[in-house]
C-alpha cells in the first residue's frame, strides 16, 4: 500500500476568516501504521481541527491475508488451521465458530462433553483476550504497570492452552463433528487452580486503577456512543453492550450448549470509554462462571461425532477393520462433502458478532466462505466516538474497542 | 406470524422470490428494488446491518442466472431474527448504496468493491478496502488467479514469488515453477476500474 493513499480532499474548517481569533486550517496527521499504541498495523489520517478531531480516516489492510479465499481451496477439515490465525487473541472463538457453521451444513451431531470443553476452551480464551485488552489499553493511557498483571495471568491460561494442544496461539484443536482429541490428564486440576486464584487478581486489577484519578479522568465520559449511534454503526459486542444494548448471541441465539449455563451479560447505559473498560471487567467475572459449571457438568464420553463420514476412525480399529481403512483414507485425502447450501451461525466472539457464511457446492471444499468479523465492523464507530474529541483521547478510544489487526484485516 | 414472515410477505408484494435453508430465511429482490426492500425490511424492525457480503457464482455446477450475489444480512434485536435479502447482478452492473440508511454499511459495501468490483451508485467514499490500492483485480472473483503467480501492479512493480525465493535460498523456482505471462487481475469491461488515485499530498511522500 503506497503511503499516499487517497483518503479524499480536506474538509473546510469550521472558523472562517474574520470569525474567530485566528484563521485556521486543518491540519492532516498520519498515526500509525507501526506506532506501540496502534495495536498492530492500524493506520488512521486524522484532520485536526486545532485539538480537535475533525475527521478520522482508517487506513487498514496491512495485515490482509486472504484467509476466505485460501479456505475456500481446502477442505473442510482444514478450515480450522486458518480460521484462528485471524483474531489470534480469540483464536478459540473463530474456531468454534466454524466448526459450528460447518457442522450446521452437514448436520454433524456434537458430542455433549466435545461442547463443554469447547465452551471451557472459548471462555478461557475470552478472559485472556480480555486481559490483553486490559493490559495493552490501560498501556496505551500510560499506565504500565497493569500490562505485566495481566500477562502473568494469561500466561496460567496460555499454559492450560498449551496442555490441551501444545501451543500456545493457533491452536487447531477443534474439529468439524468435535476436538482433535480429548483432553489431557490434570487439565480439569490445571482450570480449577486457575478459577480459585483468578478472582483475587482481578480484585488487584481494580485496586490498581478503579479509583485511580489519571484513569478515570482519561475515561469517564470520554468517546461516548449513543445506542443508536451504536447500531447505526453495526457496533456489535461488549462494546455494543457497554451503549445499553444487551446483545449476546451466546443468550439470543445459544450454540454448543450455553443454555445450559447460569451468567449475566453485562449492560452499561452510558457508552464511555469507562464503560465499554469495565464491562470486560465483568464480562471475565462470568466467564468464569460459566467456566465452573461446564467443569462440573464434565464427564466422560466421546469427542468426536461417531459418524465415520465427518470424524477419523480410532486409531486401534485401522489394524483390523479394512472399511476403516476405507473411511480414513476418504477423509485424508479428500474431505466430506456437505450437501449444497448456504449457512451462517452467529457467534459471541471476545469482540463482537462473528460469524462465518458457508457456501457449499457439493464439493469437499467450501465455495465459498465469508467471515463476518466483529473488528472490521466496530472500527467504524472510531467515528462517532473520536470525532469532537481530543486528540489525546484517540488512543484511549481505539483501546476501549480492542480491535484486533489480524481479525480487521483478514 | 413471525417478523420474518412479516417482512418476507412485504418483499413478495414487491416481486421478491423467498427462499429457505435450515432455517435461514432468504427473499431475493430485483435491483430496482433493493433500497426500498432493505429500508421496508429495516422500518419492519430489522434494525442492524450485520454484514453486507458477495458471492460469485461462476464456478458453481449448474448455476443458472446472473454471476455475483450481493446479500444483506439484517438482524432484529426485539424479535432476535436474522433476514437475508440479496440480489443478484451481472458483471459490470451497478448497486445503490445503502450508506443512507446505516452509516455502518460503508465498510461493507467498500469491501464487497474490493473483493468482486461490484460499484454502489451514492456510496460517500467507494475506495479499496483490504487490499492495496495499486493490485489490479478483485481478488474473490472466481476467475482470479491462485497461487504464486508473477504479478504486474499498477504502478509498475513485478513480483515473481517463485524467483524471489529463488534468489534468496540459492536454490530451484519451487514446485509451483511458473512459466507463464504475468498476472493482470480482472478487469470489468463497465464502470469505473479503479478508484482514481490522486494524490493528496498530505499522510506522507511518494
Amino acid at each position: 500500500m503506497t503511503m499516499n493513499a487517497n483518503v479524499g480532499a480536506m474538509p473546510q474548517a469550521t472558523t472562517k476568516e474574520g470569525e474567530g481569533p485566528f484563521e485556521t486550517k486543518y491540519m492532516r496527521v498520519n498515526v500509525g501504521p507501526q506506532h506501540p499504541s496502534t495495536h498492530g498495523v492500524l493506520r488512521l489520517v486524522v484532520d485536526l481541527d486545532g485539538e480537535r478531531i475533525a475527521r478520522i480516516i482508517p487506513q487498514i489492510g496491512y495485515l490482509h491475508t486472504g484467509f476466505e479465499k485460501t479456505m475456500e481451496n481446502r477442505t473442510y477439515q482444514q478450515g480450522v488451521t486458518y480460521s484462528n490465525r485471524m483474531d489470534y487473541l480469540h483464536g478459540f472463538g473463530h474456531d468454534l465458530a466454524y466448526c459450528l457453521s460447518a457442522e450446521k451444513l452437514i448436520d454433524a451431531q456434537v458430542p455433549v462433553r466435545a461442547q463443554r470443553i469447547r465452551v471451557i476452551l472459548t471462555e478461557l480464551n475470552r478472559i485472556a483476550s480480555h486481559l490483553v485488552f486490559f493490559g495493552t489499553g490501560l498501556l496505551d493511557m500510560g499506565a504500565l504497570t497493569p500490562f505485566f498483571y495481566t500477562m502473568r495471568e494469561r500466561e496460567d491460561i496460555l499454559d492450560i492452552f498449551e496442555m490441551v494442544c501444545g501451543v500456545r496461539m493457533n491452536y487447531g484443536y477443534f474439529r468439524v463433528g468435535g476436538l482433535s482429541r480429548d483432553i489431557p490428564e490434570g487439565f480439569e486440576g490445571a482450570v480449577r487452580s486457575f478459577l480459585a486464584s483468578f478472582p483475587a487478581m482481578l480484585d488487584q486489577y481494580s485496586t490498581l486503577f478503579e479509583n485511580n484519578d489519571i484513569f478515570v479522568n482519561r475515561t469517564k465520559g470520554i468517546g461516548i456512543i449513543t445506542k443508536e449511534q451504536a447500531i447505526d454503526y453495526g457496533l456489535t459486542g461488549s462494546s455494543l453492550r457497554a451503549s445499553g444494548v444487551g446483545l449476546d448471541y451466546r443468550k439470543a441465539q445459544p450454540y454448543s450448549g450455553y443454555e445450559d449455563y447460569d451468567f449475566g451479560v453485562p449492560v452499561y447505559p452510558t457508552g464511555d470509554v469507562r464503560s465499554r473498560f469495565w464491562i470486560r471487567f465483568d464480562e471475565m467475572k462470568e466467564s468464569m462462571k460459566i467456566i465452573r459449571q461446564a467443569l462440573n457438568r464434565l464427564e466422560p464420553g466421546p469427542v468426536k461425532d461417531p459418524d465415520r463420514r465427518i470424524s477419523l476412525p480410532p486409531r486401534s480399529e485401522l489394524e483390523n477393520s479394512m472399511e476403516a481403512v476405507i473411511f480414513h483414507f476418504k477423509l485424508v485425502t479428500e474431505g466430506f462433502h456437505p450437501p449444497r447450501g448456504e449457512v451462517y451461525v452467529p457467534t459471541e466472539s471476545a469482540r463482537g458478532e462473528l460469524g462465518y457464511y458457508l457456501v457449499s457446492d457439493g464439493g469437499s471444499m467450501p465455495y465459498r466462505v465469508k467471515v463476518r468479523v466483529p473488528s472490521l465492523i466496530n472500527l467504524q464507530s472510531l467515528e462517532p466516538s473520536c470525532i469532537g474529541g481530543l486528540f489525546a483521547d484517540m488512543v484511549a478510544n481505539i483501546a476501549s474497542f480492542d480491535p484486533v489487526m489480524g481479525d480487521v484485516d483478514k | 406470524m413471525s417478523l420474518v414472515e412479516q417482512v418476507v410477505d412485504q418483499l413478495k408484494a414487491r416481486g421478491g422470490k423467498p427462499g429457505e435453508f435450515k432455517e435461514m430465511v432468504s427473499v431475493t429482490v430485483d435491483k430496482e428494488t433493493l433500497v426500498d426492500s432493505v429500508e421496508a425490511a429495516k422500518n419492519a424492525g430489522f434494525a442492524m446491518i450485520s454484514d453486507i457480503f458477495g458471492i460469485d457464482y461462476l464456478e458453481y455446477p449448474g448455476h443458472q442466472g446472473k454471476r455475483f450475489t450481493v446479500a444483506y444480512n439484517l438482524y432484529s434485536f426485539e424479535k432476535n431474527e436474522r433476514i437475508f435479502i440479496r440480489v443478484n447482478l451481472e458483471d459490470g452492473e451497478t448497486l445503490p448504496t445503502i450508506t443512507h440508511l446505516w452509516k455502518g454499511a460503508n465498510f461493507m459495501e467498500r469491501e464487497v468493491y474490493d473483493m468482486f468490483g461490484v460499484q454502489f451508485e451514492g456510496h460517500p467514499d467507494l475506495r479499496k478496502l483490504i487490499t492495496p490500492e495499486d493490485l489490479d483485480g478483485h481478488p474473490h472473483r472466481k476467475d482470479f488467479p491462485l497461487g504464486e503467480t508473477p504479478t504486474l501492479f499498477n504502478d509498475g512493480r513485478f513480483l515473481d514469488p517463485a524467483a524471489f525465493r529463488a534468489g534468496m535460498t540459492g536454490e530451484s523456482g519451487g514446485l509451483t515453477g511458473f512459466t507463464g505471462g504475468a498476472r493482470k487481475g480482472v478487469r470489468s469491461e463497465q464502470g469505473r476500474e479503479i478508484i482514481s488515485h490522486e494524490t493528496t499530498g498530505e499522510g506522507g511522500q511518494t
